[in-house]
């Protein structure tokens, strides 16, 4: 290993690393700091104004804090007056709310400089470029450019918007995800094209503050990708929340006209075409890999047939010293998913043994209520053809959610029918995300599902219907 | 007489009991199960459940409050207002649904449920009186599950104004002054919640501070909640006598006698195991001080006899109870089983919630353990930051030489539901690099849990 290298503030650094990150989304910051913390000169390019990429300047963070204060006002519009509260004149100020988002971002991605700066890992700041296997140009965001030579270069330049063909993104009438987040007025009526993760929660976020929400989805249930049961279940929480879901349908036209734009869509078997003019287009169709401008034919990366960077399991691509990590490699496009590979990356690097294992990486949708889920779903245990024995239990028969008013959703376990290990765990409820840390542990330990009913659980608490499906996987519940 | 023979008689339907019940049922065992009040014991009708009901009535009550100033997340409202006699209505609502549920459930399992109060004759026999007059239950295994009972101050005795918990959960009205005299859970939560409400909260305590059985880095955010909802915490402080009428109350604080007004005076001082009026007497078991002593499988010192929940002491909570339940009814049924939880968590739902699971850092320094010890704040958690809760901690403690987990606790808004993640990773054995390696999804406040275990490996990455 390479003993730490002091790097003194305002000195003339020298251009050669030990690893160079480019990107400073959840996965290149983390892999950075993970570096520096193992005694390895580090620098991070990033030709954003702001570090923490994706998540923490258009993502994750900005989304859930939009989904906090909207969730708070439809809480007092509905659920209120059940309590015995009664409140009047309720209303919100969307500036106040978009500032304050704006300030959690600021804090955050303030927070991650800090880390640089603790960890003594060099910010570059500008869009990198490989001109050789260990060089790469910066064309620098303050003018000129700079050329480093790495020793080790991990790609972390993560994912962007996918557009729909012949549809224009203006950010303001049809916007992507970036721009749901900075709507201002509140449209009266929205399209969200996907109903994926993301449109669903933004999708949320606007009708919570009273905009008329039609999902329109090209698969026949929402959340593709999830659990079979899930995506009926929660598909009908949606639509009783007032959310319009045109399912098995499929967007033929965009239009924008003058106040608004006209969406027409399509049964994807074939017939009527519908059109609808709302205010704003919200396109979530997902994201795709990138890497442009990164110079990567150059140097000869390999990519698989989905533009992603290919990798071995210790992320290394097939130019040696390249590795890639994040949403530009295989895997779900997760940020959790890209810090724990960072973190891997950053340790093979350094000679360590990092290992992330893939089957089992929790997904979290942050709606209300929440559906999160780690593993195999039932469709992929048929498909594979596992014989699994499936327990579930519903939060109407939970204490907690109860008090709460909360009792919407269920958790379900999937566990091996022969070895009751547990195989997926899937879960809609006011606090599931917290409560896949859970069964991601359980999973990590190959856990059986005896392992979580044996488990003393809080009461009350919501997890204890983790433990009743657990249970319920062995018929045997206790309170139901 | 009616007699009823049966293979178990569960005295008491509470978590403990009622648990035991469903679950010898389930194994096909003939049982009986006797309480003299609707089924779900102290835990549904009188404590975990309406107690969480109106605290978390109050918290959405607290959120208005909050909206009616300025506010960062730009929601406002006009003088928000709760009718406490429609909160707890529909708190009761919730409890007697829970009520029917347990006899439904008893019923489904095929457990018979008599309404009466019982008193045991001999080891085997029980007496009960019920509305249609005395029954005897014949049975070869009985479970005893009496649960336990508010303490009451020798010179303060419940009455009028003076009331305990359970009275607490039923008040017509938010009370203008409320005296709490005890700074345990009980004590704080129901408070908490008053204050929530608009009451003006003093706090009696006799110890040196609040919580005293966690330690006092766990207590420290909630003493600053406390402060922060405009309640008094008197420390050191010891509640003498009230007037006649229940409107003042005498305190002896470390500089002399003082006295307090109050519309109610709460007495929350502890609870103390059901030993008396039940016939505990007649079958004269070893005790364990004040309350019945039993072994690994909850057998008591008479064959046949086991006892469960509150009735045999420390720590007195519902999921202890139901677990120890759950097993006795097993092991009647012929299985191995021994009661061996690594983790009995614990959960105070303040606000901010406090969980601890295992070992605390004193505990395990007692125990004889070299620990290595990892402290992640939320203040670095992105979710706490867009739920506004940055407020806390999440501690874990392991051992120093081979990194096995020993305890975890935190601090936190909504903390509780970590809690099975924090038991399992125990009762798994995990060792900080397990806690680790384990993927936790971003953003959630679990991932302070990952980063505790990071941070006591010397590389946490978010601090
Ligand atoms: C609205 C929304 C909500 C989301 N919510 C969640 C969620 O709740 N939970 C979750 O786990 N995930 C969520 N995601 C996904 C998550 O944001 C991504 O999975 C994550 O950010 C991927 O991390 P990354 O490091 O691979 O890439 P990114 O975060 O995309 O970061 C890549 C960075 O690289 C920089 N870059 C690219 N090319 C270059 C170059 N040549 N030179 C210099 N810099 C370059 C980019 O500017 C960018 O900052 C959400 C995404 C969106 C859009
Ligand atoms: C305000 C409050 C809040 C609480 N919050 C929590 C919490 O959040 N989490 C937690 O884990 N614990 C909590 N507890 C503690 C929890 O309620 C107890 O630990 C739990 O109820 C104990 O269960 P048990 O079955 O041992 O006894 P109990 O629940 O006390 O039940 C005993 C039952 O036995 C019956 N009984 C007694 N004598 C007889 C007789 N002679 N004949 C027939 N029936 C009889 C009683 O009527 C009662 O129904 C709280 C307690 C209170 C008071």
């Amino acid at each position: 290993m390479v003993p730490p290298v002091l790097v003194k503030k305002g000195h003339k650094m020298s251009d050669t690393f030990d690893v160079v990150v480019i990107g400073a989304g959840p996965g290149g910051y983390v892999a950075a700091i993970r570096a520096a913390q193992l005694g390895l000169k580090t620098a991070c390019i990033e030709k954003r104004e702001t570090l923490g990429g994706t998540c923490l300047n258009v993502g994750c963070m900005p989304s859930k804090a939009l989904l906090h204060a909207s969730h708070l006002y439809d809480e007092a519009n509905h659920d209120f007056e059940k309590f015995g509260l009664s409140v009047k004149g309720l209303d919100y100020d969307i500036e106040k709310v978009l500032a304050t988002k704006d300030e959690t971002v600021k804090g955050l991605t303030g927070g991650i400089e800090f880390l640089f700066k603790k960890n003594k890992v060099e910010w570059i700041k500008g869009a990198g470029k490989f001109t050789g296997k260990d060089t790469i140009e910066v064309a620098l965001n303050e003018g000129g450019s700079r050329t480093i030579t790495a020793k080790n270069t991990i790609i972390a330049t993560g994912s962007d918007v996918a557009n729909l063909p012949g549809v224009e993104i203006d950010e303001k009438t049809i916007v992507s995800s970036t721009g749901a987040l900075e709507l201002n007025p509140v449209p009266k009526s929205m399209v969200v094209i996907g109903g994926g993760v993301i449109g669903l929660e933004l999708g949320s976020v606007w009708r919570r503050f009273g905009s008329e929400v039609t999902v329109v989805e090209f698969m026949d249930q929402v959340l593709p990708g999830m659990d079979m049961e899930v995506r009926k279940n929660f598909g009908r929480m949606l639509k009783k929340q007032g959310m319009t879901l045109k399912l098995s349908s499929k967007v033929t036209a965009v239009e924008k006209t003058g106040k608004g734009a006209k969406v027409t869509f399509e049964p994807v078997k074939g017939g009527d075409a519908t059109t609808l003019e709302v205010d704003v287009v919200l396109v979530s169709i997902g994201r795709r890999p990138y890497t442009d401008g990164l110079g990567l034919e150059t140097i000869g990366v390999e990519m698989d047939e989905r533009s992603r960077i290919k990798i071995g399991h210790d992320f290394s691509t097939n130019v040696p010293g390249v590795y890639a990590i994040g949403d530009v490699v295989e895997g779900p496009m997760l940020a959790h998913k890209a810090e724990d590979e960072g973190v891997a990356a950053a340790e093979n690097i350094a000679g360590l043994t990092g290992y992330v294992n893939h089957d089992v990486i929790p997904g979290v949708v942050y709606t209300y209520p929440e559906v999160a889920s780690v593993g195999k779903t039932e469709e992929e245990l048929k498909e594979a053809g596992v014989a699994y024995n499936a327990g579930k239990f519903p939060f109407t028969a939970n204490s907690r959610a109860k008090a709460n008013l909360a009792t919407d959703g269920f958790v379900k376990i999937l566990a091996d029918k022969e070895t009751d290990r547990v195989l997926g765990v899937h879960i809609i409820g006011a606090d599931a995300g917290n409560m896949i840390a859970q069964a991601a542990t359980a999973m990590e330990f190959g856990a059986s599902a005896e392992d979580i009913a044996l488990t003393c659980h809080a009461h009350p608490t919501e997890t204890e219907a983790m433990k009743e499906a657990a249970l319920a996987v062995h018929k045997r519940t206790i309170h139901m | 007489m009616k007699t009823i023979n049966c293979k178990v008689l569960v005295l008491g339907a509470g978590p403990g009991g009622y648990v035991a019940a469903i679950r010898a049922g389930q194994l096909g065992l003939d049982t009986v199960i006797v309480d003299g009040q609707a089924p779900g014991g102290t835990c549904l009708n009188v404590g975990c459940i309406p107690s969480k009901a109106l605290i978390h009535a109050a918290d959405e009550f607290e959120k208005s409050m909050h909206f009616t100033g300025e506010n960062v997340l730009g929601i406002s409202v006009r003088a928000p207002s709760i009718d406490l006699s429609k909160t707890i209505e529909w708190k009761d609502s919730i409890v007697k649904r829970l009520n029917s549920g347990v006899a439904g459930l008893l019923k489904k399992n095929k457990a018979q449920l008599v309404k009466g109060w019982g008193k045991m004759v001999d080891g085997k026999t029980c007496l009960v009186a019920t509305d249609e007059g005395d029954v005897t239950i014949k049975a070869e295994n009985v479970i005893l599950a009496t649960g336990s009972v508010p303490v009451e101050i020798p010179s303060l005795p419940f009455g009028g104004n003076i009331i305990s918990s359970t009275e607490a959960l039923s008040l017509d009205g938010v009370p203008e002054k409320l005296v709490v005299i005890g700074g345990g859970y009980i004590g704080l939560e129901l408070g908490t919640a008053y204050a929530k409400m608009g009451a003006k909260v003093t706090v009696v305590e006799a110890a040196e501070r609040i919580l005293p059985q966690y330690d006092a880095d766990l207590s420290k955010p909630i003493m600053a909640s406390l402060k922060d909802l405009g309640i008094e915490v008197l420390l050191n402080t010891k509640a003498k006598a009230a007037n006649e009428d229940g409107t003042a109350l005498t305190v002896e604080t470390t500089d002399g006698d003082k006295t307090l007004e109050a519309s109610k005076i709460l007495v929350t001082v502890g609870r103390r195991a059901k030993t008396e009026g039940f016939g505990l007497e007649e079958l004269d078991l070893t005790m364990n001080g004040r309350v019945v002593a039993i072994n690994d499988k909850c057998e008591t010192s008479m064959t046949g006899v086991y006892a469960i929940g509150d009735l045999t002491g420390e720590p007195m909570l519902a999921h202890r109870a139901m677990a120890q339940g759950e097993m006795v009814a097993e092991i009647i049924s012929g299985m191995n089983r021994t009661f061996d939880k690594v983790s009995i968590p614990a959960v105070c739902f303040t606000d901010p919630e406090i969980v601890t699971a295992g070992l605390s850092p004193e505990e395990a320094e007692a125990a004889g353990y070299e620990t290595k010890i990892g402290v992640f704040p939320f203040a670095a958690n992105g979710r706490a930051m867009t739920m506004e809760a940055e407020t806390g901690f999440v501690r874990i403690v392991a051992r120093k030489d081979n990194h096995l987990v020993l305890g975890i606790q935190a601090v936190g808004k909504g903390v509780a539901e970590l809690s099975a993640a924090f038991s399992l990773a125990l009762e798994m054995g995990a060792c900080l690099e397990d806690v680790a390696g384990t993927i936790h999804a971003h953003p959630t406040q679990s991932e302070g849990f990952q980063e505790a275990a990071l941070k006591a490996l010397g590389h946490a990455l978010h601090i």
